[in-house]
């Protein structure tokens, strides 16, 4: 009896390996992989590199209040705020973060900043090769944080472009 | 200058004197002017004050508090000098009877400040007027004058040996300073807002010193109950109620005017006996029964004696006597709205509850009577309302809340009429409205 | 007010509780920790009742009462908890917050916002309110105030501490209603002394400082709790720093916490004019002058320098200390200067004639007052000295007293200064003979001539004084040497108490630690009097000495003769190339008092301590720059700090720039009965050999280490051979736009004094 129950059981593990053998293969090709994301698949909850969001205007969402960096479990994010001006705006509140930096060495990719974000400014993006052989490189600043411009304040040449020459470019 | 009206069930008591050219003191002198003030004088204090308790007069300005109980508390030593204030600062909305007073009869608004006076051993009086009624401070400017050229104010009144300065003051605008502390900071010359209580203004009023304020009604009926005698006085009016008052009836009403009705007089007969009922055959919708900021009644409810206990039975106040009636093609809601507006334009800003409560019932209700209103909004304003009352420093807060509740509890159905974008079913709206833009 | 001798009991929540006859029942309740929430309601202000957060429900009332305006009374039932009072509470809450901006994120007061914290405890985070808010623009009312009128909640409490605390009545409210707002009485700008104590006690984020605004969020600082670094009140203020590329910078101080003398008071120079600490003009590095120019150097190359130098030069040198540095590094400067470089040429720009205080309090075993006495004296004779001008936070307590419990102020000066208003009498006398009064009370009638008053005004100020039985006397540097000595004799027998009012945040704690050439610590007579500081610039400038060392200090700044400076081989440890800087030939960057651990005292003698707050780097204590010195120059080390296991590798290490460290440590040791024995650089143990030899500051020093003014004394000072040199005092008069030279760096109190009128500094130091 004790027999018959190993065999059977081997038998149902077994079965299950021969089965999936013949499944295509679920093993993500990266970095071999075709196109700019070399193969790389992501589920849209995926917490990657932070981005900083812009607004409809194209001003930085973030106001440095810092409650994601009082949020932050690993102390990693580092702000200097400062008053925006009539001439330089930045954000769209009296204040904004003047530098902003993210130290990916100690980031954990917990989400609490982004949870603890009055203002939807930080988000997770979906970028992932961080590594770098010089630990310094991984303090990322504001710079490569921020979201790029939206296309009417020239992100996109084909936005501002007139009429006739669209007509010329797509042609 | 105001026609004067009458009607037979009238007592005048107060009002005897109108039209008869009272504001000259010697025609003033020729109907028994300043005699109740010498009585006064003979009387002394202690008899001054047993009459006026016999008297039942309750003050007139709104609140109904036994006169002569008021004046028995002034401390009878003060190290600080005693005043007496008469308040007439009449602002409330459907209230002018104080105005006829200081038109026609000048002299016995002096003569019950004297009176006042002397039962609480005060040797300055004062006469607070509201500001908006300028032409009436020139009269009473010249009544006083009259009255210190006659020698009966200034020293040795009446050759008693009694000095008594008698002084006018006008206000600055403002509702607020109807009330009593309100009152004395304005005449301080200070912003017209209310004092703290404790202490009172019987011992700690007018520039520190123990203060009289009493209504400019209650101080003009005050010469009439020394006169007719306290008792025969309380026996004009009901019980705990004494005497008459002057009701100012407006609205839609066949005969609007200032009538001197007894005390515990039919609400139904002076809407539609001494008013001459609804004007243009209309039906009776509700009826604000004591000044705007007084629940209002339902037709139905208007068969209450006109005294200060009946109306408190029925949910309302008798207020300031000042009643005003809305016809069947009145929207409530407007009217709401137009209450508002009165109170947060007066709101003066002390307190918080009054202060963002006035406004944002008014930002509601102009809304909502625009067309904006959306379900919620009907129990928030009541919220608003009912969160207004009793919480804040002074009665205007109160006195800006009662009339909404009111108006939101027995006619919900019209504002339910509103919703939805409907326009007023009055067609009352105020010209066609661009709906603000809503936040949230 | 509150009697204390009455009490009455009282029930609250269930809880039965005893408090004095005529307290406040939120008070009472405060005090026996049951806590009534309260916008308008602020302690030793004026009652409001206006913001109806304090409702509670007593018995046998029928509506809700506000707990700020009623006195407890025998019997009371009082609930403060119920389901009514919270409904009122979160219903206040939500009207307010309808017209509110909800920007709590970029709000300055965002995390110590009362509104916040209550919205917080009541739970009123939903509107229920759709319309559109009212909206104000900003506005700037001075060159540090700003307003923010849709999150004003109109407390009224700015207005009140405004006019009734500061008595400036710089504020008040315009319009009625909802268009209520705070504005200043002159035009749209504020005629006030920029105290700030408006945006202090502001409970949200409507008033706003342009010092602090918008560059970080409260959580985000580092507070420590030190002494401020301007006059010589010596009040406690919390300095908040944050981390910055040049090691930390100061963002904020206030005295929120109320540690201290001076509760949460602060004047315009203690609260904003910190930012010199930051300025551009700081210099960070030692420099050395070659040529002529000022070439940056090492620490190493110029402690060197200075140390051979010093060698060479011997005695032939003079010492200048200043009033701004800690009493232990003014201890340590003289004991250097006179056992290792054996000079008595030493000395500090005096403000006030302590010495001469000193033996007069010494002689007549009279009293000195603390500061604390101030607000609790039922009587002050106030001679002299312009407290409103130059002692705020005295003027502060007197304003205070008179309006709390009728303190009488008899003020007797040679003008009509501000706190005539609150004086109960006041004697006009003339400029320079204030000395005599003392003279004139004992019945000299040439005294009396002298002050030129006659005697209808004499007589009556007089029999007043006369009746008062116990006085405080506070007198300014008008009084020096013999003046004192009177002033001290008639009123000490009636048992007053005395305060000597002198000018820099350490000018007493100099004076005290011997900064003198005829004087050592605790004012004992040297054997051998060295130059005083007027002639030690003379000998300069004729070339007799061989170098000159200011320690934080600017004589050139009063000083007019350039060779002072320019002849002897000048060495200057500062912050900024002041005046004197420009000639030195070794310049040493130093920190000042928020970056270094220390005690100071204040001109009453309260003894406290300094905390390190923030730190720049490249400077150093100047307590460190003497101890290297020493130690280049061969000094034994262990003689000038009795440190125990000394080894030199100790020394070449600074504490590191996280704040606090020196401290926790110094807590430590002190909590187990231990002795500090960390390092040289430790000030701690030079406070020790202070307490043990100079009298009257043997004080508590645990008491001192938890924050705590330890008052110290001069009456056991030996009085005989101390002599007066009344000559020598220079009073700085700084006025509320002023404070010496480092004043001078901040751009802040500039700008402050630009906008108002700005009593001239007479000398900086």
């Amino acid at each position: 009896m004790q027999l018959i129950q190993n065999i059977a059981a081997i038998a149902k593990g077994m079965s299950i390996t021969f089965m999936e053998m013949f499944q295509p293969t679920t093993v993500e090709n990266y970095p071999d992989g075709k196109g700019p994301m070399k193969g790389a698949v992501f589920q849209e909850r995926f917490r990657g590199m932070h981005v900083l969001q812009r607004d409809e205007q194209g001003l930085e969402k973030c106001v440095a209040c810092f409650l994601c960096a009082a949020a932050c479990p690993s102390n990693c994010i580092y702000i200097e705020a400062a008053d925006n001006t009539a001439e330089v705006r930045i954000s769209s509140a009296e204040r904004y973060a003047k530098v902003y930096n993210i130290d990916y060495n100690r980031c954990i990719f917990c989400g609490y900043c982004v949870e603890a974000c009055p203002t939807d400014a930080i988000t997770h993006g979906h970028g992932f090769e961080l590594a770098s052989y010089n630990a310094t490189n991984l303090v990322y600043r504001k710079e490569q944080l921020l979201a790029i411009a939206p296309a009417h304040q020239g992100a996109n040449a084909m936005f501002n472009a007139s009429e006739p020459e669209k007509a010329k470019a797509q042609a | 200058m105001a026609t004067l009206v009458n009607h037979p069930d009238e007592v005048k008591i107060v009002s005897r004197r109108f039209g008869q050219g009272a504001a000259n003191i010697d025609r003033y002198l020729e109907l028994d002017g300043y005699k109740a003030v010498q009585k006064a004088l003979e009387l002394g204090p202690d008899g001054i004050i047993a009459e006026m308790k016999a008297s039942n007069l309750r003050g007139r300005g709104g609140a109904g508090f036994p006169t002569g109980l008021k004046w028995s508390f002034v401390p009878k030593e003060s190290a600080k000098p005693k005043y007496v204030l008469c308040n007439g600062d009449e602002s409330e909305p459907g209230t002018c009877k104080d105005r006829l007073i200081f038109e026609h009869d000048p002299h016995s608004v002096i003569e019950g400040a004297m009176i006042a006076a002397i039962a609480v051993g005060s040797h300055a009086a004062y006469i607070y007027i509201r500001g908006e009624y300028r032409y009436l401070l020139e009269i009473m400017q010249k009544a006083i004058a009259d009255a210190y050229a006659k020698g009966f104010a200034g020293k040795n009144i009446f050759g008693s040996g009694y000095d008594l300065e008698v002084y006018w003051h006008g206000g600055a605008g403002a509702y607020e300073v109807g009330e009593e502390s309100a009152l004395m900071e304005s005449l301080e010359g200070k912003r017209g807002v209310p004092r703290i209580r404790p202490p009172f203004p019987a011992v700690v009023g007018l520039w520190g010193g123990p203060t009289v304020i009493n209504n400019a009604e209650t101080l003009a009926s005050v010469p009439h109950v020394l006169l007719m005698g306290g008792k025969a006085y309380a026996e004009v009016g009901v019980e705990r109620n004494g005497g008459t008052r002057l009701f100012s009836l407006s609205g839609h009403l066949a005969r609007p005017g200032v009538y001197e009705l007894p005390l515990g007089y039919s609400l139904r007969k002076a809407i539609y006996e001494v008013g001459g009922g609804v004007a243009n055959g209309r039906q009776l919708k509700a009826v604000v029964p004591g000044g705007s900021s007084t629940p209002c009644l339902k037709a139905d409810e208007i068969d209450i004696a006109l005294d200060f206990d009946s109306t408190m039975k029925a949910g309302t106040m008798l207020g300031s006597g000042g009643i005003v009636v809305l016809d069947d093609q009145t929207c409530i809601v407007k009217f709401a709205l137009r209450t508002i507006q009165f109170y947060r334009h007066e709101s003066c800003g002390w307190c918080i509850p009054c202060r963002e409560g006035t406004d944002w019932l008014q930002k509601s209700l102009k809304r909502f009577h625009a067309g904006g209103g959306v379900a919620k909004d009907i129990d928030n304003i009541r919220y608003l309302a009912e969160n207004m009352l009793g919480r804040t420093f002074c009665p205007l807060g109160d006195a800006a809340a009662m009339p909404i509740l009111g108006f939101v509890k027995k006619f919900r159905e019209e504002f339910e009429a509103h919703l939805d974008g409907r326009p007023c079913p009055f067609g009352q709206h105020d010209a066609p409205h661009a709906l603000p833009v809503l936040s949230h | 007010m509150a009697d204390a001798t009455q009490n009455v009991t009282l029930t609250v929540n269930g809880k039965t509780i005893t408090a004095a006859k005529g307290t406040l029942l939120i008070e009472a309740c405060k005090q026996n920790g049951i806590e009534i929430p309260a916008f308008c309601y602020y302690p030793g202000l004026s009652l409001q009742g206006a913001c109806r957060m304090c409702l509670v429900e007593i018995e046998k009332m029928p509506k809700m009462q506000t707990a700020c305006t009623t006195p407890v009374a025998e019997g009371m039932v009082v609930q403060t908890e119920t389901e009514k009072v919270v409904q009122a509470r979160k219903s206040t809450l939500e009207i307010l917050l309808a017209n509110h901006p909800l920007d709590c994120p970029v709000c300055d007061a965002g995390g110590e916002c009362e509104l916040q914290d209550m919205t917080y405890k009541y739970g009123a985070g939903e509107s229920k309110f759709i319309d559109i808010k009212s909206h104000r623009d900003e506005q700037q009312w001075s060159p540090v105030i700003f307003y923010d009128r849709p999150r004003c909640i109109l407390c009224y409490r700015c207005v009140r501490v405004c006019g009734e605390g500061m008595d400036v009545w710089a504020l008040g409210i315009q319009n009625r209603g909802q268009g209520s707002v705070i504005a200043p009485n002159q035009g749209g700008k504020l005629d006030c002394e920029d105290c700030g104590e408006c945006i202090d006690i502001c409970p949200v984020g409507a008033l706003t400082s342009s010092t602090y605004r918008y560059k970080t969020r409260p959580w985000e600082m580092t507070h420590t709790g030190t002494v401020c670094a301007h006059c010589a009140d010596g009040c406690i203020t919390t300095v908040g720093v944050r981390r910055s590329d040049t090691g930390s910078e100061i963002v904020r101080c206030d005295n929120r916490d109320r540690s201290g003398l001076n509760d949460d008071f602060l004047c315009g120079k203690g609260r904003f004019a910190f930012d010199f600490a930051s300025s551009k003009e700081r210099v960070t590095t030692p420099l050395i002058k070659r040529d002529g120019k000022f070439v940056a150097a090492t620490w190493a190359e110029a402690v060197e320098l200075v140390a051979a130098r010093f060698k060479k030069a011997g005695a032939s040198l003079g010492v200048i200390g200043s009033n701004h540095t800690t009493n232990e590094e003014n201890y340590l400067l003289q004991k250097f200067a006179r056992t290792v470089l054996r000079t008595n040429h030493i000395d500090h720009h005096r403000t006030a004639d302590y010495p001469s205080f000193a033996r007069a309090i010494a002689s007549s075993k009279a009293q000195t007052a603390s500061l604390k006495d101030v607000a609790a004296a039922s009587a002050v004779l106030l001679i002299g000295g312009n407290p409103s001008e130059e002692h705020p936070f005295l003027a502060w307590q007197l304003r205070t007293a008179v309006r709390q419990h009728r303190q009488k102020i008899y003020v007797v000066n040679a003008a009509p200064i501000k706190l005539k208003k609150q004086a109960a009498h006041f004697l006009q006398v003339t400029s320079g003979k204030e000395g005599e009064f003392a003279a004139a009370f004992s019945g000299d009638a040439a005294a009396l001539a002298h002050l030129g008053v006659d005697t209808a005004r004499f007589d009556p100020f007089t029999a007043a004084l006369a009746s008062e039985s116990s006085l405080l006397v506070v007198f300014g540097s008008e009084l020096r040497g013999a003046g004192i000595d009177k002033l001290v004799a008639t009123f000490a027998p009636k048992g007053a108490k005395f305060l000597c009012l002198g000018d820099y945040a350490n000018s007493r704690g100099a004076a005290d630690m011997g900064l003198f050439p005829d004087l050592l610590p605790g004012y004992q007579k040297a054997e051998n009097s060295g130059l005083a500081l007027p002639q030690m610039l003379d000998a300069a400038a004729a070339g007799t000495f061989e170098a000159l060392w200011v320690v934080g200090a600017n004589p050139a700044a009063r000083h007019a003769d350039v060779n002072a400076f320019a002849k002897p081989f000048l060495v200057v440890q500062d912050m900024f190339l002041t005046e004197t800087a420009q000639h030195a030939d070794v310049f040493l960057p130093a920190s000042f008092a928020y970056e270094k651990a220390g005690t100071v005292t204040n001109t009453a003698g309260d003894l406290q301590r300094l905390k390190k707050a923030s730190d720049v780097h490249g400077v150093k204590p100047d307590f460190e720059i003497i101890l290297r010195i020493a130690e280049k120059m061969g000094a034994d080390i262990n003689a000038l700090v009795p440190f125990r296991g000394y080894t030199s590798a100790d020394a070449g290490q600074s504490r590191g720039p996280q704040s606090g460290e020196a401290d926790r440590n110094a807590v430590f040791t002190e909590a187990r009965g231990l002795e500090a024995k960390t390092s040289p650089l430790d000030p701690t143990i030079t406070l020790e050999e202070i307490a043990q030899t100079v009298p009257g500051y043997a004080v508590s020093r645990l008491k001192l280490l938890a924050g705590e003014a330890q008052p110290t004394t001069l009456v056991q000072i030996d009085p005989a051979g101390i002599a007066s040199h009344s000559e020598l005092i220079v009073p700085a008069r700084n006025g509320l736009y002023a404070s010496g030279t480092l004043g001078g760096y901040s751009e802040t109190l500039r700008a402050m004094g630009a906008t108002h009128r700005a009593a001239e500094p007479v000398g900086a130091d």
